[in-house]
This record gives C-alpha cells, structure tokens and sequence, in this order.
C-alpha cells in the first residue's frame, strides 16, 4: 500500500512512545521532542516553530503517500518523509 | 520633495506582501533582478506627505539564516544597504510563526512598523487581535491593513515615516536564557572594541556567531580579534544553542500572544475543509489534473484568436511595408526580416499573459501549494520539486511561457533543472513537422509515431532531470519544507498586475534576442554566397544554394549525412531555429514545391528520403535547439549565456545522438526498408 | 455536533453527480469514435479529456453524497468544491466559445460551415445547474466558512 512504511525500519528512541514524525498516522497529535538531521534542514525546521514541546496534528499523506501534511501553531506544514524522518516526537494521548 | 527614503518590505511568504506593495506603489514598480542572482526584486515609488519613498519588496522569508538565498538576500539589503525603515507584513491570522521573523528583524536593530495584514480573515475565523497591547509589547508600531482592498496603507505610510523620526530603536525585546546572555555580552564587548564591526548590529551578530552562522563567521574571520571570538565560540555548541534560540524565541513570542489575542482555534476552518477535498486520496490528483486541462484550454485553445489577431495584422504590415518600399531588397529586409522578426516576438504574448494570469489565480488562491503536494512524490523521483510539474505540462502547449513559469519555483536549483528540461516536452509548433512526415512516411500509423514522440520528449525531459541532478547539478539536496496557505480570494487587480510584468519582462527581455536571430537568420538567407552572381535578398539568392544559409547547408552535409539527412534538410532545420514549424515551409521551398505540403509529402515519400531518415529528422526537430523565442526566454530566465548554451549542444548532441541511432541501427538492422 | 446539510444538499448532489459524470463518459465515448446518436441532440463533442474533467467533476458530487448518506459532516465540502469546478469549467468553454466566433470572423477559411453552436457543450449548460445552486445557497456560502474564500470576505 501506499504510504505506510515498512516496519523493518527501527524508530529512534528507547521509549515506547518516541517516534520520528514519518511513522505517525494521520489524526494523530503528537509532541515534538527534538529536531536531529543535517544542519541546514534542522535550522529550518526549527525555524518553521517545530521547536521542542511544540504540538503537532497529523493532518494527511498526500495522495501518492508522500509527502504529509502537518498543522502546528495554527498554520499548515508539509514535509517530505526524509524530511520528518528527522523529527523526534512522542504521541500525545 | 524634502526627503527621500527607502523602505524594505519584509515578510513570510503567502502574507499579502504583494499586494501591500501594489496597493503602496500602485503602477510604478520595476521588476528587476538583485545583482548577480536570479532572484526577482521589485522596486516601486510613491510620494507621500511630500517624503519620497522607494520601495524594496525583499524575497518572503520566515526566518534569516543562511541556508536559503532568499534569505540572505533579505539580510544582507539590510544589513548592508541599511534602508531607513524596515515594514514587516504580518499575516494577523497566522502570528506566531510570523512574529518569528519580527524577532530576528528587531535583533537587526532596524526601525521597523508592523502591517498587520488581513485583519479581515482574522476576524472572520474569530479571532480577537489588541493592536494597542501588541504595539506596546513589541515597542514597535503596528497598522491593522488589508491589502487586497487597500485598507489601512496610509496609516501605513505614515507610521513609516514617524518612525523614522524617532530617535531610539529597540534592538533587544527578545532575551534568552543568562547562559547565551552572557556569551552574547562577552562577544559584544569584543565586537563593539573593533572598528571593524562597527557597521552591524552587534547584538544580532553575535547571536548568529553562536549559532554558527557560516556567513557571519566568515566575515569574522577577516577581523583582527577573530581569535578571541573564537575562544568564546568554543565555550558553547552552537546545535544546542541554535536551538535554544528558537525554542526561546518562540517562547516568547507565546507569552506575548496570550497577552495580546484571543485565537480561536476550535472549529475545522474552511481551508480544511477544501483541503479534504483537494487533496484527497482518490480524487486530489483527478481534481488537479482537470484544472490543469481548464488552465491549458484557456492559455492555448482561448488564445487562438489573439494569436490570429496578432498574425494577420503583422502579415498585413509585412505586405504593406513591401508594397511601398520600391527597393527589393529594402523591401525583403523590412517585410521578410524586420516586421515578420516583431511579430514572432509578440505573437507568443497571449499565451504568456493567459498562463501567467492564470498562474495568478493558482497561487494567490493557495492551490500551487496543493498542487506541489498532490505531485511532489512524482516529480522527486526525477530528482524535481512538486512545483516542476506545471511548467513541463505547460510545455506541450508551448516552451515559452513553460519555461517562464519555471519562475514559481523556489530553489534555485530545481528551478534550473525546470528550465533546461522543459524545451523537449514536445510544443504545439512541432506538431506540423510530425503531422507531415508521418503522414508521408507511416500512414496508418502516423498516430502511434506521433505519440511515441511526445513519449520520449516526456523522457528526455525527466531523465535529463535525473541525470543533471546527479551530476553537474550535484549537492545538499534542499529540504522540502513547505507551507500550505489558508485559501483566499485572489484579486483581479493583482493578477492583471503579475500577468502584465511577466509580459513586460517577456518583450524587453528576451524580445531583443529573438529579434535579432529572426533578422540574422533573414540576413543569411539573403546575403548571395562568395562566388555566385545572386543579388542581395533576391528571391533566387533567398535560402537557396546559391545564399549563405545554402552554403551552411553545405558545409553541414557530412556532419548530418550520417543522418540520412542531406543539405536541404540542413537548411530546414537552420530555418527551424526561428521556429520550428518553419521546418515544413522551409523544406516545400528548398525541394522546389513551394508551401504545397501535399506535393511535397508526395516527394519526400517517393524516395527523397527513407522513413528511418524520417523518424530521425523528426526526432531531432524534437530534441535540438529550440527556436529563438526559447532561447530567449532561458537567457532571461537563467541569467546566464553558459546555461543556455548548455542546453542547445545538449539538446543538440542528444538529437544527432537518437537520430544516428535510429537511422544508423535501423539501416543495419534492415527495419523499415 | 449540528448537520451542516439537509435534503436539498443530498438531492443537489446526487443530481448533479449522475449528470456530470453521465456527460463525461459521453463525451469519452464519442471521442473513441463510437456514435452513441446523442451527440447532435445533446451538443456533445468527442472530446476525451474534456470528458474525463467533467467525470471528475461528477465523481466529486458523488464523493460528497456518499459521504453525507454516511452522516459526515464535512462531506458538504465535496458539493462545494463541485459547484466551483463545475462554475470553472462553465466559465472556460464560454471563453472559448467566445473565442471561436471571434476567431471565425479573422480566419473564415477555416470555419467554413461552423456555427457557433458546435462550441456550445454540456460544460455550458450544466453549469447552469452550479448557478442555480450557488444562488440557492448564496446564504449558507456567505455565513459558512467553507467558501469564505469565494466571497473574499
């Protein structure tokens, strides 16, 4: 199916809640906990306000599964996958 | 006038900024490039209170790294240019991402006023903004404006032109935790002792040396107390401070806003809910693509008229023009050169003024965003952005406006991509050259032929994409990270205004190029060769042996023999540069049929050519330069000779490549015969 | 939570829904070749991608039905977003149909036996159907924020 990654890729993390941003399912809400990644595309995203502790929806894949479009702080973001592979987050209950 | 000033106008993409600065400048705007980038900046004027004001529009950004050129454009104009006064607008329904952008402008220590833009919208979602509370937190001016009606842009101006009046600038709303504080002290001491930094706002440059700001540190570097600095920088990890800085910034920002307004966030807004629609899993790409159909009727089939319009009246100006002139080859230079080079310049205009009002529409009602997110997955399997999509489909209508469209495209590197690939989506004017030769050689088949031709346009076009992101234009890929803008109501008075610069553009700039090929190509045509008797521009000399094109021709031969091309077909495809339907015309003329297409099918069949000849010769009116329209529009575009001519000994080399294979293999082979 | 929708929704979309998607395959069809003797009554061109958009455009309908025969809310949406593709669509064959009589008068040798009727489609006059609708809704457009877009306010 499109747009559901496999599972033989690990998440990062010990926690059973840590996640990075590409395995969550859409209407999901999650925290964000830290941004690793490539120093250009970490200053980005940050900037963009995925800062720690900030609350982020899963709104939806786009129709091809990649990429996914996310709310936070009122507005509408869309990352590609390699992009929100890159944000460590926890699911919100 | 007593005064004069210049005004930055800073902010988030997808903020109104263009229609601020429309609604400040009114008509009087120049679109330019900044120096030594393609970046598009636009400078306007407008006299107000007797102050004349000149205004920068800078490149939308949501912060001011050095990460993204845009970026760095906007803060070096500051930083370097210093104008008098920086107006950020703001999108009132979005703030706490757009404040962002304030902070790190305040830290520029500039004077800065705030357009509060779309308070309408605001207001319609529910949300409650105290002005006067914002004001006082930020110390900063703010105007409540709505842009798209005009609302507010006196108050705007005026605000402007007061700040700039008083005498202290707050340079440090916004501080961070003790630990950054005092590293950030400690640097200033040592930037403030040093003549050297005199000209920044110490304060923000040493924020950015913390952070690691590659630009910043460069500059640095050239300083005598670089080493002291250094010695600071390494008390601290600029990856964790770098994020400290945001995390705290947006902190900030957050306590303000509780303040400040009251956001109402409960219910599915409406752009959700289009959104649900829009994008959605069966139906988004559907949607898309019938849109994109409406789009490409309109620019292409609605244009037609125009397109008439345009012709007959430069065809009635050539007639007349050689009618009057009694000097032949006068009469020839004005008519067949002059008059007709003008008119393939104009006669592309209705095309580029449908797209781009169209392209208008797309964008300022949010759906481009869509559109990049419904196709990206596509497009960046081919090493694109999702934005690529629409010019390359444009293409099959005509390269032209496709590859000015290209202009939507962010990254600068995608968008060269774009540009360079988009000549071989195979455009309406080579469709008479496949319709004849096809039909002369395939009969039956004709349709398949014609097809598989636009099939392979389609894959040179995103293998070539493949093949140069992973060689010359290697590097970091950029990060997709991208807004989708809440949906809004484009302006018919802004779209006029982006589709009329875009035409404006499209005539002085790459204007001048196609009218001199278009001449120079006459000029070959016409000068008789050394050694034969013809005279100037005669209608015997006229493309034929006996004129220069001729003897190109036949100086072409054995480079195109292998072809199964002789010199004849040459010259056609010389001629085909000015555009490449004249192909067809050029070949009745040269094979002494004039421009009747039946007779001249009749000849090519009965032998002048072989069909594997044919395939070729119409592949490589597919793949080898395009005509002089285009290569103006990518000179322009591409701000650069040496990408252009890498395009045309591409496409060139690929031509003669695909069509000696297939003559070459398919002689060998014994198809065809 | 209140139903954004009633009968009329449900009944519009269900209409328009069948028609549009009914005309598309029509014009697919005709533009295969296949004579399906409605063409002159029913003025449609063979027209495949033409066709294909106006499916599009009924199966949007349809999609918003479905969803609002299932009771979500938000299907409504799918009626809107029809209404203005349908309105799009109207508006560019007028256009074009605009420009072929314009373009008939400068080129005459090539329409020689046209009418302006031959640019006349079911785009047009479905579209008529939109109108009807976006005027009966005018209000809830307006007041609902699903279309604040629309009226630019």
């Amino acid at each position: 199916m499109l747009g559901i990654p496999t599972k033989s890729k690990h998440t990062k993390g010990h926690n059973m809640n840590e996640k990075t941003l590409d395995f969550i399912e859409p209407e999901t809400s999650v925290k964000v906990l830290k941004v690793t990644g490539q120093k250009s595309s970490r200053k980005r995203i940050l900037d963009m306000g995925l800062t720690p502790g900030t609350r982020v929806d899963v709104i939806r894949r786009a129709p091809l599964g990649d990429p996914v479009e996310f709310k936070l702080k009122g507005y509408n973001l869309s990352l590609r996958k390699r992009e929100a592979e890159t944000v460590l987050v926890e699911v919100l209950k | 006038m007593t005064e004069k000033i210049t005004v930055a106008l800073a902010g988030n993409p997808n903020v109104g900024k263009t229609s601020i600065f429309n609604a400040i400048t009114g008509s009087k705007q120049h679109v330019g490039n900044w120096p030594g980038v393609t970046v598009e900046r636009k400078i306007g004027k407008r006299v107000y209170n007797d102050v004349m004001m000149e205004i920068v529009d800078l490149p939308g950004t949501y912060s001011l790294t050095a990460y993204s050129l845009d970026e760095i454009i906007a803060r070096d104009f500051i930083i370097e240019e210093k104008p008098d006064v920086v107006v950020q607008v703001i999108d009132a329904t979005n703030l706490e991402r757009n404040l962002y952008l304030t902070t790190q402008l305040m830290e520029l220590g500039v004077r800065l006023v705030i357009a509060l833009n779309m308070t309408d919208l605001a207001l319609a979602k529910g949300d409650n903004i105290d002005e006067k509370k914002m004001q006082e937190f930020l110390e900063v001016p703010v105007v409540s404006t709505i842009g798209s009606k005009g609302n507010g842009i006196e108050g705007l101006l005026e605000a402007a032109i007061d700040e700039l009046h008083k005498t202290r600038v707050t340079e440090n709303v916004f501080t961070y935790d003790d630990q950054i504080e005092e590293n950030v002290e400690k640097l200033r001491a040592v930037l403030e002792s040093d003549p050297y930094f005199a000209h920044y706002p110490s304060r923000w440059f040493s924020l950015k040396l913390l952070e690691g700001d590659e630009n910043i540190i460069k500059k640095a570097k050239e300083s005598n107390s670089y080493s002291e600095i250094q010695k600071i920088m390494n008390q601290t990890d600029a990856e964790i401070l770098e994020a400290k800085v945001a995390d705290q910034r947006y902190k900030t920002i957050q306590t303000m806003l509780r303040q400040v307004c009251n956001i109402n966030t409960s219910h599915l807004s409406g752009s959700d809910m289009v959104d649900r629609v829009v994008t959605n899993k069966v139906l988004g790409i559907p949607i898309f693509l019938s849109l994109m159909w409406a789009a490409f009727e309109v620019t292409f089939t609605f244009g037609t008229p125009f397109m008439n319009i345009i012709d007959i009246f430069f065809g009635w100006l050539a007639e007349t023009a050689t009618n009057v002139i009694s000097v032949p080859w006068l009469a020839s230079l004005v008519g067949e050169g002059m008059i007709a080079g003008v008119g393939s310049v104009i006669i592309f205009l209705p095309n580029i003024l449908l797209l781009f009002f169209m392209i208008s529409l797309m964008e300022d009602s949010g759906y481009m965003s869509r559109a990049a997110f419904i196709m990206d997955k596509v497009m960046s399997k081919f090493g694109l952005h999702g934005k690529s999509f629409i010019p390359l489909v444009m293409g099959f209508g005509c390269n032209v406006p496709a590859i000015m469209a290209a202009r939507t495209i962010e990254d600068s590197r995608d968008r060269l991509i774009t540009i360079l690939v988009a000549p071989f989506i195979s455009c309406g004017a080579r469709l008479p050259v496949y319709i004849l030769l096809a039909g002369a050689f395939f009969g039956r088949d004709a349709g398949v032929v014609i097809f598989g031709l636009y099939a392979l346009g389609i894959m040179v076009a995103v293998l070539s994409a493949k093949l140069m992101r992973s060689t010359i234009l290697k590097g970091e890929d950029t990060p997709f990270i991208m807004e989708l803008p809440s949906y809004k109501l484009p302006t018919l008075k802004g779209s006029l205004i982006h589709m009329w610069e875009r035409g404006k553009i499209y005539l002085k700039k790459a204007g001048t190029i196609i009218l001199i090929g278009v001449v120079g190509v006459w000029l070959l045509a016409s000068i008789p060769a050394p050694g034969s008797n013809g005279t100037f521009a005669s209608e015997e000399v006229y493309g034929t042996t006996k004129s220069v094109i001729g003897m190109i021709g036949q100086v072409l031969e054995p480079l195109v023999a292998p072809l199964g091309f002789d010199w004849k077909i040459a010259v056609a495809l010389v001629f085909g540069v000015v555009a490449k339907e004249i192909v067809v015309g050029s070949m009745g003329v040269l094979y002494g049929v004039g421009e009747d297409e039946e007779s001249l099918s009749n000849i090519l069949a009965a032998g002048a050519m072989t069909p594997l000849a044919a395939l070729g010769l119409m592949v490589f009116t597919l793949l080898y330069v395009p005509c002089f329209a285009c290569i103006g529009v990518i000179k322009r575009e591409t701000g650069s000779w040496k990408w252009t001519l890498f395009q045309l000994i591409y496409g060139t080399s690929l031509a003669w490549g695909f069509a000696f294979v297939i003559y070459q293999g398919g002689t060998r082979m014994g198809l065809l015969a | 939570m209140t139903r954004s929708y009633g009968n009329k929704e449900i009944t519009f979309a269900a209409l328009a829904g069948v028609l549009y998607a009914f005309f598309g395959l029509l014009h697919i069809v005709e533009g295969l070749g296949i004579d399906t003797g409605m063409a002159g009554l029913l003025f449609i061109p063979g027209d495949i991608l033409g066709g294909f958009c106006l499916l599009v455009i009924g199966a949007v309908f349809l999609n918003g039905l479905r969803e609002m025969l299932q009771g979500i809310n938000a299907g409504v949406s799918f009626v809107y977003v029809g209404i203005l593709m349908s309105l799009i669509f109207m508006a560019v064959y007028l256009l074009i149909m605009g420009g072929n009589l314009l373009d008939s008068f400068l080129v005459p040798d090539d329409y020689e036996g046209w009418s302006v009727m031959e640019s006349f489609r079911p785009g047009i006059y479905l579209g008529l159907l939109s109108l009807i609708g976006i005027l009966y809704w005018k209000d809830s457009f307006s007041s609902n924020e699903v279309l604040v877009f629309l009226e630019g306010a």
